[in-house]
């Protein structure tokens, strides 16, 4: 079964690499894209929403399919945050693996594959409609790459014509959506074309003898170039890091960031007389100015500071209490200089809040704690020229997280920890540590997370961990110890007698000199 | 009355509340250095700490050996700096043994912390050294008060406030500490004394430039007690034990290395040891010789010996063995020397002459108690006394050549200060001569001020518990008045003088003192503090979005700042070792474009960052500096730059349109004002010069990169040549003038 099951894989393989090098080359499997719909929604960047609805028909004679094999093109696997597959008439998401490891990227053309297993295996001449979900980060680059300080951004949206699949396809197109107006797209002679409707562009349909009479439509790349002046940023790492302590029934969050403005660069020089112009116009321009954080509403003790000190120029907003979310404040983090295209800034910030919200005991095991915290935060950035900035700007998820990473720092003491994460990261492992008097060290548990999907703030890491009262009370017990035998080292230490002649008086001789006095 | 409190007996009762005290003097110490960080942050201040954090860091992370062999190339661009080698390692290490301790007691401090809170610890270490001090030449009354004058003296203030991270943070405790543990040897004859002063001395060195006070300090100390006839083997054993181990010990620290065996400010240490090796060695004679013989025998060796002494110093100092005078060492005495022959020295505004309100500025009060201090010394003229007087007259001296030298005088004034004020307690508060009664209520506040009198009031107190209470003894109220009202009053006066004071003290530390001007603070009318953070946001800048490797010209000024906030590699910083280099960086400001282009091109300089205060009203900007930066390159260019030419016909400092070509052309007038006029529109003029604005400036070959919020901060790129290799300018010159761009703005 499993020699079956290693030879399906290989051949699967092998299939995909011919896939790749020609995008022609398809499977020769009993499964066809009877019809491919691929919807490119550009209007929450710098996230690209790609779904491709696809219609499976297994048209082999007597074989029945157990799973649908999805393929990530090179150029883009390394931009892919979010992978899911779901029956579309069901809405049942389908079990999604990972195919080869990260370095077999060779073998295949650097594509990547994914096997999505049915629920129930496909019948000869069974159909199937499928819908995959891609969610892909920071591939829509800015063109051109420079434009003036307040001009418009202008973006360009780059792909394959033609969906890329192991499996041959009948009928297939391409819609992409943009928030802005289109400027220009890749117009195609073949099949359906390229046809502009307002905010969207469709690239088909072709179907299976369009590519076969026009060679060159297999490699060939649409693009669309449009408009589009929301801010898109780039955090290049970003870190969070929470605190336990049961002592001071306390939270600490930390979050670390290193963001970079996705936007065009400045065309020639910095001009400071026109981005002071439009700030007292409040005319818009292409400047971040503005990073707001979301943070629970009990969070006291806030601060903002980057690599050389504090930066004071940041505020709090009230508490909002929106429907059917947890009520928080804004933080409104001015960076030290509004950040033009290209730009980069590095900051860190932190907050305290009551761990009672957090942390639950076990009623049956009183020492077993459930610590159950967000698995990331909410921020956005804005370019706008006044402060106020409406709280519908955290809809826009406009900071893009590449690279995450998650700490939770346990109490000392804390053993048997066992990590839920909400769904599948890119590695989980447990540190040692030592804080504030310390003595046997603690537990971090680090989580790492390529790429993080937007819509994701809602998603919480439940930590389970065992945390006796005898731990409660190590540290007081280690400290007080401590100090104990300091003291008592120095008393015996300040009643022996140094020195080598006893015509010098010691400090014994003069104690009791002084004592003699009093009498 | 007299009995056990908390069953401690009297004299247990007197140290504690001297330790109390001093835990209070400590506390206070440390608190009101805190000013900078609670209206502020912690964050390091100034120039100079910056590079001692930057340092500080560097051995924090890459270990002691690296730090000692640290060749930095980031700084003094192309040439860059021989790190472990030129600096005192003293505050470094110091804050790094610090963190290092902490962080084995799993206490995760930041470093910048650690750096912030350096100074206000030391001093609050300082106050307990002077306590001890004060302790060592009259009693522990005066040792208190001087703790606690130092504790808030202004004058040590304004260099150890919280982010002053620097050497003086901590030289002053061990100058003091220093002082203490000689004149506990020279007392006690203690050769322990004396090494643990040598010691105290080496680290000292290792910490501040300012060790050389010490060095001739303590043998001017010596030789004074030789000419006045107190030679005694105590002075001997103390000097030449601190003497010899404390000169082999300084030479450890490589700054210093072999100075101490040839350089002038370190031969009067030499002298002074010689000198006494040859007074014992005469006190050795006369116990076995004839008094008669021995008269000749001195007279004709003390002739010899000096002509032999004196030749032989001017000899080596002529042949250069001995390293002459350095032109620092000539300002001392020469108020006007370093304007006219160091511009580098006179252009730093702490190396002025001293102005008579700062005396009282930094000092208030002690500066009245200095004289009564110095004269209760000679009143009872002790071997530590003539030190105290020593110390008083020439650190007085110093103080008024330069402003920065007020730090020495601190502590003596302090410790005199005490002296006075314990001689006024001891004389105002003893009432040995008064009746039982009236001591019970009137003394016990001012006991408390003065517990250290202890045994005085321990005695007091006894004759007071050998009266009954109620006994017929009780004078006639008159009497008792009259003994009574001259000791209130002056006691009255003297409190209300410590509290005006207090009041000073604090008054000054808070508004002036506690500016860490790398952050400016306004008020708005509010009376709400609006914080000015243009260098950070500069400095922050630089460091995120230029390459690593680029490298910023900027006057010297803003080197280490540059260097520990930006990361980037600069031409030259607040070392100034090297005269010629800073000449070239002022010469690059002063030039035309053309001619700074090419140098600029010629030392690789990618990026020119100026300070321009004109939209704040910011004084200490680059233009108001520019006068010193061109005489500085006119020491070294004479023929290419003439401070004469940046004047107009009429003499005048200006940079509207009438100020003379030169100015106009000159790079740094470009940089400052490009464009500024734009902004501010046609009436803008400038806030700090109260000039009207020049109305063309044009700049070729320089592109604006950055401009901080207010315009505090402006930077440039240096333009590569363009694809023709030609220079911007000249391609502009080529293409004909630009077209009427929509420049203006609708203001």
């Amino acid at each position: 079964m499993r020699a079956l099951l290693t030879l399906l894989l290989h051949l699967l393989l092998a299939a995909a690499a011919a896939a790749a090098t020609s995008s022609r080359g398809v499977v020769r499997s009993g499964l066809v894209n009877t019809n491919v719909i691929r919807t490119v929604d550009l209007r929450a960047l710098p996230a690209v929403k790609e779904q491709v609805g696809v219609v499976v028909q297994n048209e082999h004679d007597s074989k029945a399919y157990k799973s649908y094999v999805v393929v990530v093109s090179a150029a883009k696997r390394d931009s892919l945050a979010h992978l899911s597959v779901r029956e579309r008439k069901s809405g049942v998401e389908l079990e999604v693996t990972k195919l080869g490891s990260e370095d077999d990227a060779d073998g295949n053309g650097g594509a990547q594959l994914y096997q999505a297993s049915f629920s129930h295996a496909l019948q000869p001449g069974e159909k199937i409609s499928l819908n995959v979900d891609y969610v892909f980060l920071n591939t829509v680059a800015p063109r051109p790459a420079a434009v003036g300080q307040a001009e418009n951004q202008g973006w360009e949206w780059a792909d394959d014509v033609l969906v890329q699949s192991v499996y041959s396809t009948k009928k297939q197109k391409t819609v992409v959506r943009t928030r802005g107006d289109i400027r220009d797209f890749t117009q195609i002679a073949a099949g359906g074309g390229a046809t502009k409707d307002k905010k969207a562009v469709t690239f088909g349909p072709f179907t299976d003898g369009d590519a076969r009479d026009e060679p060159g439509l297999g490699g060939m790349r649409a693009e669309v170039r449009f408009t589009d002046n929301a801010e898109q940023v780039e955090a290049l790492t970003h870190r969070r890091e929470y605190f336990v302590s049961h002592w001071a029934d306390d939270l600490n969050v930390l979050e670390h960031y290193a963001l970079r403005n996705r936007g065009p660069g400045i065309d020639g020089d910095f001009d400071k007389v026109k981005q002071t112009v439009s700030r007292f116009m409040k005319a818009r321009d292409n400047f971040v100015k503005l990073l707001l954080v979301k943070v629970p509403a009990a969070a006291r003790n806030l601060y903002v500071v980057d690599e050389i000190g504090n930066v004071s120029t940041s505020a709090v907003t009230g508490r909002h209490r929106p429907k059917g979310e947890q009520p928080f404040k804004v933080m409104q983090l001015k960076p030290r200089y509004p950040l033009a295209g290209g730009w980069n800034y590095t900051w860190w910030h932190g907050y305290s809040v009551p761990l009672g919200g957090y942390l639950k005991v076990d009623p049956t095991r009183r020492s077993r704690h459930m610590l159950r915290v967000p698995f990331i935060g909410a921020i956005t950035a804005s370019s706008a020229q006044s402060e106020m900035v409406p709280l519908t700007a955290f809809d826009s998820q406009n900071v893009a997280i590449s690279n995450y990473e998650l700490r939770i720092t346990l109490p000392e003491g804390a053993a048997d920890i066992d990590v839920r994460t909400p769904f599948d990261v890119d590695g989980v492992s447990m540190q040692p540590t030592s804080y504030y008097f310390d003595s046997t060290g603690r537990t971090v548990v680090v989580i790492e997370q390529r790429r993080v999907s937007p819509g994701t703030s809602n998603a919480h890491v439940l930590v389970t961990y065992s945390y006796s009262a005898g731990s409660l009370w190590q540290k007081p017990l280690v400290i007080a110890s401590v100090l104990l035998v300091v003291f008592a080292l120095a008393s015996v230490l300040s009643r022996m007698r140094m020195g080598l002649s006893s015509t010098v008086p010691g400090p014994m001789a003069r104690m009791g000199k002084k004592s003699s006095k009093t009498e | 009355m007299v009995g056990k409190v908390l069953g401690l007996a009297v004299a247990d009762q007197a140290s504690l509340l001297r330790l109390a005290i001093l835990g209070l003097i400590s506390i206070v110490a440390i608190g009101s250095r805190l000013y900078s960080v609670i209206r502020f942050e912690s964050v390091i201040h100034e120039f100079d700490p910056w590079f001692n954090y930057r340092t500080t860091r560097y051995l924090v992370n890459n270990g002691f050996d690296k730090f000692w062999n640290w060749f930095d190339e980031t700084a003094w661009y192309p040439l860059g700096r021989v790190v472990g080698g030129t600096l005192y390692p003293g505050i470094m290490v110091t804050s790094a043994a610090i963190y290092n301790a902490l962080h084995l007691l799993n206490i995760p401090v930041d470093i910048r912390n650690v750096c912030v809170f350096l100074a206000p610890v030391f001093s609050a270490l300082t106050a307990v050294a002077t306590y001890y001090l004060g302790k060592e030449v009259k009693n522990a009354t005066a040792g208190l008060l001087a703790a606690a004058f130092i504790g808030i003296a202004p004058g040590y203030i304004s260099r150890s406030v919280a982010g002053s991270y620097d050497n003086e943070g901590i030289a002053i405790f061990l100058l003091v500490f220093t002082f203490f543990l000689w004149l506990r040897a020279v007392r006690l004859g203690s050769a322990l004394y004396g090494a643990l002063a040598a010691t105290a001395y080496f680290y000292m060195v290792s910490a501040w430039g300012g060790y050389v006070f010490i060095i001739n300090l303590i043998p001017l100390h010596v030789f004074a007690l030789l000419a006045m006839g107190r030679y005694s083997n105590r002075l001997y054993v103390a000097y030449s034990t601190f003497y010899a181990l404390g000169t082999l010990a300084s030479m450890q620290i490589p700054f210093v290395g072999f100075q101490p065996t040839f350089t002038s400010e370190h031969m009067a240490a030499m002298g002074t040891f010689g000198l006494i090796q040859l007074v014992a060695f005469t006190h050795y004679l006369r116990a076995l010789m004839p008094a008669g013989h021995f008269q000749t025998l001195l007279r004709a060796a003390v002739a010899m010996l000096f002509a032999l002494g004196a030749g032989g110093l001017v000899l080596l100092t002529m042949r250069g063995v001995i390293a002459p005078w350095t032109g620092r060492f000539y300002s001392l005495w020469d108020t006007g020397y370093a304007k006219v022959h160091i511009p580098i020295i006179a252009s730093v505004s702490e190396h002025q002459p001293t102005a008579w309100p700062n005396f009282f500025f930094d000092l208030n009060l002690l500066m009245l108690l200095l004289p009564a201090g110095i004269y209760f010394s000679f009143r009872e003229l002790t071997d530590n006394h003539v030190f105290l007087i020593l110390y008083s007259i020439f650190a007085a001296y110093f103080a008024g050549v330069m402003v920065r030298l007020i730090l020495t005088l601190t502590p003596i004034v302090c410790v005199m200060a005490g002296i006075a004020m314990a001689n006024v307690f001891e004389t105002y508060l003893d009432f040995r001569g008064m009746t039982a009664q009236t001591t019970g209520a009137g003394d016990t506040t001012e006991d408390a001020k003065a517990p250290a009198t202890s045994a005085a009031a321990a005695a007091a107190a006894s004759v007071a518990a050998s009266v009954p209470p109620g006994s017929p003894a009780r004078p006639a109220l008159g009497k008792r008045l009259y003994a009574y009202f001259p000791k209130a009053v002056v006691m009255v006066n003297f409190m209300y003088f410590l509290f005006m004071f207090q009041l000073h003290c604090s008054w000054i530390t808070s508004s002036a003192y506690s500016s860490p001007s790398v952050v400016l603070a306004s008020r708005a009318p509010d009376g709400s503090q609006h914080i000015i953070d243009d260098f950070r946001e500069a400095y922050y800048w630089l460091r995120k979005n230029t390459p690593q490797d680029a490298r910023v010209l900027s006057w010297w000024d803003y080197g280490y700042q540059l260097a520990g906030m930006a990361d980037r590699t600069t031409l030259v910083d607040n070392n100034t070792w090297n005269n010629t280099h800073i000449a070239t960086v002022g010469k690059v400001l002063a030039s035309d474009e053309d001619t700074a282009y090419e140098l600029a091109r010629r030392h690789d300089v990618d990026y020119v960052l100026v300070v321009f205060g004109a939209m704040l009203g910011y004084s200490g900007d680059d233009i108001n500096k520019f006068l010193w930066m061109i005489r500085i390159a006119q020491g070294v260019y004479p023929n290419d730059v003439s401070e004469q030419a940046f004047f107009t016909a009429d003499g005048q400092y200006s940079i509207d349109d009438s100020a003379s070509p030169t100015m106009k052309a000159s790079l740094m007038h470009k940089l400052c004002y490009y464009r500024f006029n734009e902004v501010m529109g046609a009436q803008g003029f400038d806030r700090v010069r109260k000039q009207k604005l020049p109305s063309n400036v044009e700049l070729h070959n320089f592109a604006e990169a950055y401009t901080t919020e207010n315009w505090l901060v402006r930077i440039y790129k240096v333009k590569d040549l363009d694809s023709l290799g030609r220079s911007h300018r000249a391609a502009d010159a080529f293409n004909g003038p630009r077209p009427a761009a929509p420049r203006r703005v609708p203001f």
